[in-house]
Formats: C-alpha cells, structure tokens, sequence
C-alpha cells in the first residue's frame, strides 16, 4: 500500500530488515547483491512472517532468478535472488511450507535446493524429466 | 499394529484426484502422505507461450469454480505493468462477480461437507442456493463457471440491472440466515460430527503458511481484501469472521459468516454501482505489447489468498506467469489435522480444508 510507504518502511527496519525498499508493481521490492536466504527465512519466521512462495524465472546466463516472497503485516516483500550453477541453498527445514514450492520449482526449472534430505516428484512423477518450464528445447 | 491404507487417487474425499497415505494404529491415524499432480496441465508453461489476450483465456481454466479470480489477478497483474487504471464501474462489477463467485463456491463447499457430515437435506438446500447465484452470474457474464468478464483494463460487460441481483441477493440472504446459519452454528448433529475434529492450530496455520478461511477458523485474521485491498474492496463496508477453535466446526462457522458478508459487499456494490464506462477506450489486443518489468498481483479466492507474478520482456508473449492457488498451501495442513483423529473422520478432515486440486496441480 503506497499510503503507508514511511510507516512499513521503517516497520521493516524495526524488524530488523534494514536496507532499501521499494514499492513497485504489487510488492515490496529488495534486490540484494549478495543474499543469505536461510538468515532471512529463519529473521522471517521468527517474526510469524508468512511464507507466500517462490517465484522462478530463467536467465539468459542459464542461472534462474529466484523471487521470495512473504506476507509481513499483510504487505508483501519480496527478495530477489539467483542459483550459482542452478543450486541455492534449501530453505524448506526452517519452513515446511516451502518444501512443496521448492520440489515444483525443482521440476520446472532444474534448480537444486542444497540441504534437502530428498526433493520427491511433486507434480511429476519419478524418472520424469526434470526442467520442464525452461525455454531451452534441448532440455530432454 | 500400524497399517498403511492408499486413499485415491480417484474420489478420496471430493470427485477431484489426488492420493492419501494414512498410516492408523486400528482407527486412529498416525501420520498422512500427501501425493498431488495427477491434474498436472503445466498452464504456467502454456502462458508463457501465448498472448497477453489467449493467457486471460488460460488461466480462467485454472480453476471450474473459482475462474474469475483468476483472470482477475492476471488482468491486475498486466495493469500493473502497462500503468492502465481500469475505470471505477469496472472495479465495482469486478467485486461483484468476485463476491459471486466466492458465494457459490462456499456454496458448493458447504454442501459437500454437509453431504460427508451426512445431514443431505442440507447439501440440497445449499445446492438449490447455489444455482440461484449462478443465474446470477448467468445473467451477468452469460456463463456459469468461465465467466469471460476480466480484461486488461475492465471488463467485458456491464451490469444493466443490478436490481435484479439485489432481488436474487434479498432471496439468497433470507435463506443463508432462516437455514444454513443455525444448522451450522447450533445443530447438535452437525456438532457431533465437527466440533473438536481435525484441528489446526494457530501456530500450525502460521507455521504452514496456511491461507482463507482454513487460517481463519484457526485464528489468524488474515485477508487480502482488508491487509491490501484491491479493486472497489476499499469502498465497502464487512467484516472478517475468525474463529479460534481451528475444529471443522470452526471452518463451518467462518464459511457460513462469510456468505452473509458476501451479502453485505454485494449489496453496497450493486447499489452504489459507480456511472461511466466499463473499461479502457482502447482494448488491448493481441499484438498488446507490454513494458517490461515484474508486477505481482494478490487477490482473495474463495479459498485463500491467489498471487499471480508476471514477468514482461517487452513483447506481446509474458515471460514467466507464476501462479500460486490457495489450495497448494492449504493442502499440506492435512497432515497436521488428521494426527490423532478417526479414520472415518479423515474424509470430512480434508474436504474441510475446502481443497481445489484443479487450482493446486494448475
């Protein structure tokens, strides 16, 4: 909501989620150049934020680009970042309901969330290809 | 001893596909795998290789009961990015079609859990109630289920009489209150059979991200027409039914309350239906290029919260349309509900948590 731009803002930072917000497009954005997402999951759930989902978008560099997003206080932040060699550490044993969103993005894009005990076929099913949402057609 | 017994994947609870392992101790059930995407259609896959005009098309297919919401999002989504402000009558009809259809999918929903609670003469008097607000939606979109109303900048028809509606709407009230409000807050049987069952506890429902009136039956007051409203919600006056007890009752009780605040959105809307056109001079068309960016758009389904996020390149194809349902949320908490509960139970459980496994496996 852009009538309380200040007041969140500075809610955030009280939160202990400093740095630059913008608000853009439906959502509160950040886009930090170098994200702990495990640090900021395990910030979030601490403060009873709710977990809304992860977003996946493939990159010309073949890297996907990861969107987090949280419901804090009803608002909606949402924290930019992206694979290094298509792995990103798994956010699912600090919040369960993350698990069923990493296994689909690991389906659709190919990414490997690093800690997870297994990532079982959600929407598939075993020994189906994996990366079906990616542009490339050489994906088999 | 503990024994395993498969649930599904055809009707395990509702007529929609998906499996349940239930691990019991004689009738006590211990633990529950979920298993989903036997109604897999990759429709995020599909969007992105169509156009901003076929995507509304296709995501309206998401979902047979709750198909406005979604277009909805979408539309709200592209607006977002192409800066268009789609004209106030445009927003007054698109939360009456919402508040439609969220009266008759908690219609439906009732009506299944009064059929698995086995009170049947109930389900039919919800059924009955639900086809008179699909004549309504008939009479306004010219469909039952895929309403075709959403476009980029409006929507696609007007309301000519909203004296007809609020005449439907004086109907439907009487009977919500003369019926389906005492059986479910006060009858003895529907007691018997829901209160104490398959509870979800605050913290689990936070825990699990859980969304809509499951959440709220469990206490969190969460609703993304009052926490970011969208639309004409602002201009209305309601009501967020909680309750605290997170039982089946509990999700009985924030339904039926739900469908009389419904009442109340739709009644300020239609009679305070905002002059002027229904949506922007120029409808985007196929070739519609849309600036780039990432816009996400949230919207209130029946069910919980939908977020739609749409990413443009600047072409007339989206280049990612990520679609997150209620459902797929919700879904998980199951786990939590059936623990410790009756075997027998387990139907009435799950169908409790209002599952669409259309909107889940998208």
């Amino acid at each position: 909501m852009t009538t309380t731009t200040e007041d969140f803002v500075s809610t955030l930072q009280n939160l202990g989620l400093g740095g630059d917000w913008e608000w853009k497009n439906g959502s509160w954005w950040k886009t930090p150049e170098a994200m702990d997402v495990r640090a900021i999951t395990a910030l979030l759930v601490l403060l009873e934020a709710r977990f809304v989902a992860i977003s996946a978008t493939e990159r010309p560099d073949k890297e996907v680009s990861l969107n987090y997003q949280w419901d804090v206080k009803g608002q909606l932040l949402s924290f930019t970042t992206a694979t290094t060699a298509q792995h990103i550490p798994t956010i699912a044993d600090l919040c369960p309901p993350a698990d069923w969103v990493e296994r689909e993005t690991h389906e659709y894009f190919a990414v490997e969330f690093v800690g997870r005990e297994n990532t079982k076929p959600l929407m598939t099913r075993a020994g189906d290809p994996i990366g079906i949402n990616l542009h490339k057609e050489e994906v088999k | 001893m503990s024994y395993r017994i498969p649930i599904g994947p055809y009707h395990p609870a509702l007529e929609e596909p998906y499996k349940l392992e239930l691990v019991c101790d004689g009738e006590t059930v211990r633990d529950a795998v979920m298993h989903i995407g036997f109604n897999f259609r990759g429709i995020e896959y599909l969007a992105e290789r169509r156009n901003y005009l076929q995507g509304i098309t296709l995501v309206e297919r998401v979902c047979g009961i709750c198909s406005n919401v979604h277009s909805l999002s979408y539309c709200q989504a592209v607006e977002q990015l192409n800066g268009s402000a789609p004209p106030e009558r445009a927003l007054y009809i698109r939360v009456i079609l919402a508040e439609l259809e969220r009266l008759h999918s908690h219609f439906l929903w009732a009506g299944v859990a009064a059929k698995l609670i086995g009170f049947k003469t109930i389900f039919m008097a919800c059924f009955t109630l639900r086809e008179k607000v699909m004549d309504a939606l008939s009479a306004i979109s010219g469909n039952r289920v895929n309403y075709g109303m959403n476009c980029i900048g409006g929507v696609n028809r007007d309301i000519l009489d909203p004296q007809a509606i609020l005449n439907i709407l004086d109907e439907m009230e009487h009977e919500i209150t003369r019926t389906i409000i005492p059986i479910f807050l006060e009858d003895r049987t529907v007691a018997s059979r829901c209160k104490g069952v398959g509870i979800l506890t605050k913290e689990q429902a936070i825990a699990m991200g859980a969304v809509g009136p499951l959440a709220r039956a469990s206490g969190v007051p969460q609703d993304i027409r009052r926490s970011a409203p969208y639309g004409a919600y602002d201009r209305f006056e309601f009501s967020v039914p909680v309750e605290t007890a997170g039982d089946v009752q509990a999700r009985l009780v924030v339904h039926a309350l739900e469908m009389v605040e419904s009442c109340r959105i739709l009644r300020q809307a239609l009679s305070t239906l905002a002059e002027g056109p229904f949506h922007t001079p120029t409808p985007v068309g196929a070739r519609y290029k849309v600036p780039a960016g990432t816009a996400i758009s949230r919207a209130e389904a029946p069910r919980g919260e939908v977020l739609y996020q749409i990413t443009s390149n600047g072409t007339e194809i989206p280049e990612r349309v990520r679609v997150r349902t209620p459902t797929f949320m919700n879904m998980a908490t199951v786990r939590f509900t059936v623990l410790g509960q009756d075997l027998a139970d387990s139907p009435l459980i799950q169908a409790s948590c209002d599952p669409c496994y259309s909107c889940t496996d998208r």
